[in-house]
């Protein structure tokens, strides 16, 4: 169904970043907000997508914001550099989605509501950290690799799921010995994002704890995050809520903390 | 959201958070009705990997469990809790609880007719003293040995003597069960399930396609299980009386197991002896009866009415056939298949020795059979995607297969479907040899194709 080969083709063909958004990363990683906005004004599609992004009723801006400098601005280095990070994600997803239905305005909400609730998390455990605050983007690279590897499959995906309660992560280790989350690792390498975010994203699978107790920690909130959001009628109706598995063990311990933070009761 | 089905068991699996915004958009009515044509004994919605639920949450799944008994007496509820969800459940629906909960999905199966493991010691435990019994009387019909807990104390007890019961009830509340025809195979007998009063309700409750269906794969002992029938009148009489009346044409038998006549005429009794229908006290008269088993056709499926040729129209659709059942193995075994021969004549293995087989009927507007014989190699590989790692275990590679074998009937009925040719599956059989295969195959002729796997030879056969 899936082998290895596909895997590897998938791989090779994500193209390098562009050259805009590297130049514009390099200066928001060095604080250069005035700088990095002038390169981002260079690449029209990040420019495009950074206007939307940031004018979606998520983010709560009276006025519409349209200069990329006023953006970076508002957002500050760190949120900035998230948000270049979440259009890079965007680079590798389908024109068409098959495997989920989702469009293009339902994956960058997805994005929009995981970088705000993570910075929440991120600000009730009092974490500080543009790599960190960053991790969350290469989060639902892990679904658009699903959709690369699986559309094409559905079928028998469908009737396999029909008799054995299997995740498409599950499948994918069983006939290749390799998970998304080891594919959106490589994927974070060759764009070269700090490795920090990579272990993260592997520990957040909730099925390969880090031994790094803080990484740990915040692979729980991530993981947590990524299915209060797949909880939503949205991303339910697009197929998207049992594509991995929820790990309901590896989160408990943090379940009132979060409870707490977005405000469930 | 899609439910996986196996035993006659439907179970949906969200995961996350439940509440009144999201419930629907995970189970809606179009989910369940595509579940219910599977003929499932029992619809749950796992509460395993949800972390959080509230009332407005579950009502959702509550209105459509009403609907869904209302008009599908299916069995319904939740399962896979721990004592805080089961809490919640209760405190939400304290004086209106009409579903079922079972602390997991592995003793929901023991309350299924279909669950095909028999003779499980379960220990069970409930403070109602009325629900002890219930589930008890319900164990112990499908063939269980229940032991109860009288209080809480005697179940901890109980539960440290570790080793002692294969299943452990307890957080469980039996709503409204089922009052399907339920149907279960035991060996080469299938055995229904009748409760309470028959009247003519029975025609529409009893799978009547499928019971020809198995008469035509080749069952020859049918058992009414109907110890808890009260009474039945004149038009369950009729029913049974025709049912008997073309078992005959094959050769086939009908028992009744545990009927009392206490409000039944007796009169009824001596029409069922005189259509042929048998009458017996206990199960264990017919199954722990080898000589009588065989007496009654149980062990020799040799179909006697039925050696009807393939016609063109099976015969024009055959490459949808071996189209799903590559399609299938490949997918399970991540390795190509080469088609060697096709032949039209009745079956033949070379090498039986260390090979494995399993049938699947189909019925509708066309009907047959598809037998797969599998070298024992190929069916541990297929198998290793479903379970996840090696296994030697025979029975469970069995029981594997025959979901493997469920896919590929799945696929034949979307391809055929595709071609607006509508089927219905039956539930597959495996054999452990391709001896006891042949006995139901017995001079049928039909489609054979030789195909490899990797260097291993898999055998196709399409017939009626």
């Amino acid at each position: 169904m899936i082998t290895k080969d596909k895997i590897d083709f998938f791989i090779d063909k994500i193209p390098p970043s562009p050259k805009a958004l590297r130049e514009t990363l390099s200066l928001l990683n060095s604080g250069e907000l005035v700088r990095a906005a002038h390169a981002a004004e260079q690449d029209l599609a990040l420019k495009a997508y950074l206007k939307h992004i940031v004018n979606k009723p998520i983010y709560g801006f009276k006025n519409e914001v349209s200069e990329i400098s006023q953006i970076f601005g508002i957002l500050g280095v760190s949120s900035s550099q998230q948000t270049v990070y979440n259009y890079m994600i965007t680079l590798l997803s389908p024109k068409k989605w098959i495997l989920f239905k989702l469009n293009a305005h339902t994956f960058h909400d997805l994005q929009a509501r995981l970088s705000l609730k993570w910075k929440l998390i991120l600000n009730h455990l009092n974490i500080n950290d543009k790599e960190i605050e960053s991790a969350i983007t290469l989060l639902p690279a892990s679904i658009i690799v699903s959709e690369a590897l699986f559309s094409d499959k559905i079928e028998d995906v469908n009737l396999l799921r029909s008799v054995h309660d299997l995740d498409l992560n599950t499948i994918l280790v069983r006939l290749c010995k390799i998970d998304l989350f080891d594919i959106c690792e490589l994927i974070s390498k060759k764009w070269d994002m700090p490795d920090d975010v990579a272990k993260i994203i592997q520990a957040s699978s909730g099925i390969k704890p880090s031994k790094d107790s803080s990484i740990n920690a915040l692979a729980k909130w991530m993981h947590l995050l990524l299915f209060y959001e797949l909880s939503q009628p949205t991303f339910v109706e697009a197929g998207l809520n049992n594509f991995i598995d929820f790990q309901i063990d590896f989160v408990s311990d943090i379940y009132d903390d979060f409870a707490q933070v977005m405000e469930i009761s | 959201m899609r439910a996986t089905v196996r035993n006659g068991l439907a179970i949906f699996t969200p995961q996350g958070f439940l509440d009144g915004n999201n419930t629907s958009a995970f189970l809606t009515i179009e989910d369940i009705d595509a579940t219910l044509k599977l003929n499932v004994d029992m619809l749950l919605v796992s509460l395993k990997k949800v972390v959080f639920f509230n009332r407005n949450g579950l009502d959702v799944f509550v209105k459509l469990f009403a609907k869904m008994r209302l008009e599908n007496q299916t069995t319904v509820g939740f399962c896979d809790y721990d004592s805080k969800k089961f809490d919640a459940i209760n405190n939400f629906y304290k004086n209106d609880l009409n579903f079922s909960l079972f602390n997991t999905q592995e003793n929901a199966a023991l309350f299924t007719t279909t669950f095909k493991n028999k003779s499980k010691n379960v220990l069970l435990y409930s403070e109602d003293k009325s629900q002890r019994s219930a589930m008890a009387i319900e164990l112990h019909d499908n063939g269980h040995n229940p032991v109860i807990a009288q209080t809480k104390e005697d179940f901890t007890q109980k539960c440290a003597n570790k080793g002692a019961y294969d299943n452990i009830i307890k957080n469980t509340f039996l709503g409204q069960m089922g009052q399907k025809v339920a149907s279960r195979v035991t060996g080469n007998a299938i055995i229904y399930t009748v409760s309470s009063f028959l009247d003519t309700e029975i025609g529409s409750n009893f799978n009547i396609a499928y019971h020809n269906n198995s008469l035509n794969v080749g069952f020859r002992l049918f058992i009414f299980d109907a110890y808890k029938v009260i009474s039945m009148n004149i038009h369950a009489l009729n029913f049974f009386s025709k049912l008997a009346s073309s078992a005959a044409e094959y050769n086939a038998t009908i028992c009744f197991v545990g009927m009392t006549f206490d409000k039944t005429p007796l009169t009824f009794k001596e029409n069922m002896e005189d259509s042929g229908i048998m009458f017996y006290d206990q199960m264990d008269d017919i199954l722990q009866n080898k000589e009588l088993l065989e007496e009654l056709g149980a062990s020799s499926a040799a179909n006697v009415k039925n050696k009807r040729a393939i016609n063109k129209l099976i015969v024009s659709e055959l490459p949808n056939f071996i189209h799903a059942t590559v399609a299938t193995i490949e997918m399970m075994t991540n390795s190509k298949a080469i088609k060697d021969a096709a032949q039209v004549h009745e079956i033949s293995v070379e090498e039986k020795k260390d090979k494995i087989a399993s049938s699947i009927g189909f019925y509708g507007d066309m009907d047959g059979m598809v037998i797969l014989i599998f070298p024992k190699d190929i069916a541990k590989k297929a198998c290793e995607l479903l379970i996840g790692e090696k296994t030697e275990d025979m029975e469970l590679i069995l029981d594997t297969l025959a979901e493997l074998v469920n896919i590929v009937g799945g696929k034949i009925k979307t391809l055929l479907s595709d071609k607006h040719i509508s089927v219905d599956i039956t539930l597959p059989r495996t054999y452990h040899s391709v001896e006891s295969l042949l006995e139901i195959t017995n001079g049928r002729k039909g489609v054979q194709v030789d195909l490899s796997f990797d260097n291993d030879k898999f055998l196709f056969f399409l017939t009626r």
